[in-house]
């Protein structure tokens, strides 16, 4: 079944079938105490981003000094990317989030990732969080695949020794190549370095991983590899949030979906109802009639 | 294949109590006191990217790591002939210590240089480490700033030996080698590095507005160099004048620097408080401006 946000209860999405937990844990280290329910991964409540974009073709010194000049502005345009969200993910999901360009589903993960504050509302999460939002972190071309599986686990948040212990399963996992694990990374190709990405980001052990787009990297068996690391990872009750723009991805591998539009979650639901009907969105270019007024 | 049926499934291991809650940014920062736990808490981050970035940049060159002090002493030698033509030759009581000043100056300048144009690119070259990871944002400018020490160091016993071998030709020059005075030298370092951190700071914001900052930065700070007392002496500025001293933001430490290592006296009282004013200033103008636009960066980078 397909669901709006007006199906919700109080407004506020919760995924998964299994009924809401009453016990609490709260959050402490704040000015104030914040009381999540034990099941949940992430509780986002009535979340708002907003940002500025410079629009000037170029974002230099000299055009603005220039413009100055002139009693001119640099033109700068608002971006709302998510309004008003508010969403329940619980331990041991796998989300998908489905959208056109410009949705707000790559903020919003960025924002779960305390990456970008919010301008408004607030995001509870209850766990390590790992990340692959954006392919090749930590990556430097002139040094070698190890030297930047290091790099990449540091920028994490792992101390060194965690590292050290995880070069050589992280290495085994990316499936690189006998050696080329200590060649610059520049001489690998563009799915040995996607696959060390993905390697590095699924080996921290996180409660919560985030991707964005990156499962595109490395061939079917690799694909394959991928699907079944995440597989342990949600038995062991850690949470998936994916966004993908292959939407059989969504369909094979996630429990539940959004769909994202304008900021906004526009349905919720089973995977591959959510797909569907945003297969029929693309393929017509307008929304269904019963979501137009979302 | 597939992870669907796991949907729901019992938790088998409970999740680290770990909850982190964010929030909007109060007065346009982040909360204070937890973004500076946790750049300590990551402080090894940054020196292993300091360390990795100086690996990247020498790995493919012969000389590899000599070039961090040959270049500052070709540079030196370059400005003493300069110096020495302009002012009509050099003589032999004089000669000495004007290459021991430049080479001092430029060394000293040239660290406090290397930590505000690598701290200005920090930002704009971490664009993936930005986009995919949250972690306190001014780690970047400081692993530059940690790469810049690095690279800096070794200049100190390059300018002994080149001191200790002139000495040996021209024994008269009154340069000291051993004095009590240089234990101020640290703390000038320290204030210098400080102070450049703060600027470092601000440029890396501008930088993410505006690319070109960079490039500006490189006219700029040859400038720099030719209005602060590393060419000249700080007593060559009477009267009025020496105010120029002291709205140069490393003009203190600069003039400081001299009296310890060419004078071998300890810096004045004034030079002590422009430090102090300027390490003060800069971090705190640099520490606001750069947390209050570091929720930008994700979006401009």
């Amino acid at each position: 079944m397909i669901l709006t946000p007006a199906d919700a209860n109080h407004g506020v999405i919760r995924l998964g079938s299994k009924p809401p937990s009453i016990a609490m844990i709260t959050a402490k280290g704040y000015k104030k105490d914040f009381l999540l329910p034990d099941d949940l991964a992430i509780r986002i409540e009535d979340l708002s981003i907003t940002y500025k974009i410079n629009v000037d073709t170029k974002k230099t010194l000299k055009n603005a000094v220039m413009r100055a000049s002139k009693g001119e502005k640099v033109r700068m345009r608002s971006v709302e990317a998510v309004k008003k969200l508010s969403l329940d993910i619980p331990h041991g999901s796998v989300v998908g989030i489905v959208g056109a360009n410009g949705a707000g589903k790559s903020t919003l993960m960025r924002a779960i990732a305390g990456i970008m504050p919010p301008t408004s509302g607030r995001i509870i999460v209850n766990g390590k969080i790992s990340t692959l939002l954006a392919l090749g972190v930590g990556f430097n071309p002139a040094l070698s695949g190890r030297d930047n599986i290091i790099l990449g686990g540091l920028a994490a948040g792992l101390t060194r020794d965690e590292i050290d212990s995880k070069t050589d399963e992280i290495a085994a996992f990316a499936d690189l190549p006998d050696g080329f694990i200590d060649l610059p990374v520049r001489t690998y190709s563009s799915g040995m370095y996607g696959r060390v990405a993905f390697a590095v980001s699924v080996s921290m052990t996180p409660d919560i991983l985030l991707l964005d787009e990156a499962l595109s990297a490395g061939d079917a068996a690799f694909k394959e590899k991928s699907f079944l690391r995440m597989r342990e990872l949600v038995e062991e009750a850690r949470t998936i949030v994916i966004v993908s723009h292959a939407l059989a991805t969504i369909s094979d591998l996630c429990d539940s979906a959004i769909w994202m539009h304008k900021g906004r979650i526009l349905a919720y639901g089973e995977p591959e109802l959510i797909v569907a009907e945003y297969l029929k969105f693309l393929e017509v270019g307008t929304l269904p009639s019963n979501l137009e007024d979302m | 294949m597939s992870t669907k049926g796991s949907a729901g499934s019992e938790r088998k291991s409970a999740t680290s109590p770990l909850i982190q809650v964010f929030e909007p940014h109060k007065a346009k920062t982040p909360p204070l006191i937890p973004y500076f736990t946790e750049f300590w808490a990551r402080r090894t981050f940054a020196l292993e990217l300091a360390r990795f970035a100086d690996k990247a940049e020498y790995l493919e060159s012969k000389l590899g790591k000599a070039w961090l002090v040959l270049n500052p002493l070709f540079l030196s030698l370059v400005y003493f002939l300069l110096v020495t033509v302009l002012r009509g030759g050099a003589s032999k009581t004089t000669g000495l210590s004007t290459l021991a000043h430049i080479l001092i100056g430029i060394f000293v300048f040239y660290f406090a240089q290397n930590i505000i144009s690598d701290g200005a690119q920090s930002i704009t070259a971490g664009g993936r480490l930005i986009l995919n990871q949250a972690f306190p944002r001014a780690l970047l400018p400081f692993s530059s700033a940690v790469r810049a020490f690095g690279q800096f160091w070794p200049t100190i016993p390059t300018y002994f030996a080149v001191v200790l071998i002139g000495k040996i030709f021209y024994p008269k020059t009154h340069i000291p080698l051993a004095d009590w005075n240089y234990a101020w030298a640290p703390l000038i370092i320290a204030a210098l590095a400080i102070t450049a951190f703060g600027l470092s700071l601000i440029f890396a914001v501008m930088n993410v507005y505006f690319r070109d900052t960079s490039k500006l930065l490189t006219y700029t700070t040859r400038i720099w160099l030719y209005g602060s007392p590393v060419l000249w002496k700080p007593e060559m500025l009477h009267g009025w004048h020496r105010a120029f001293l002291f709205v140069n933001p490393l003009g203190p430490c600069l003039a400081a620097t001299y009296h310890v290592w060419i004078d071998g006296i300890s810096p004045s009282t004034s030079e002590f408080v422009g430090m102090g004013v300027w390490i003060i200033l800069s971090m705190v103008i640099g520490t606001y401006f750069f947390t209050s636009r570091e929720r930008d960066f994700a979006v401009r980078v």
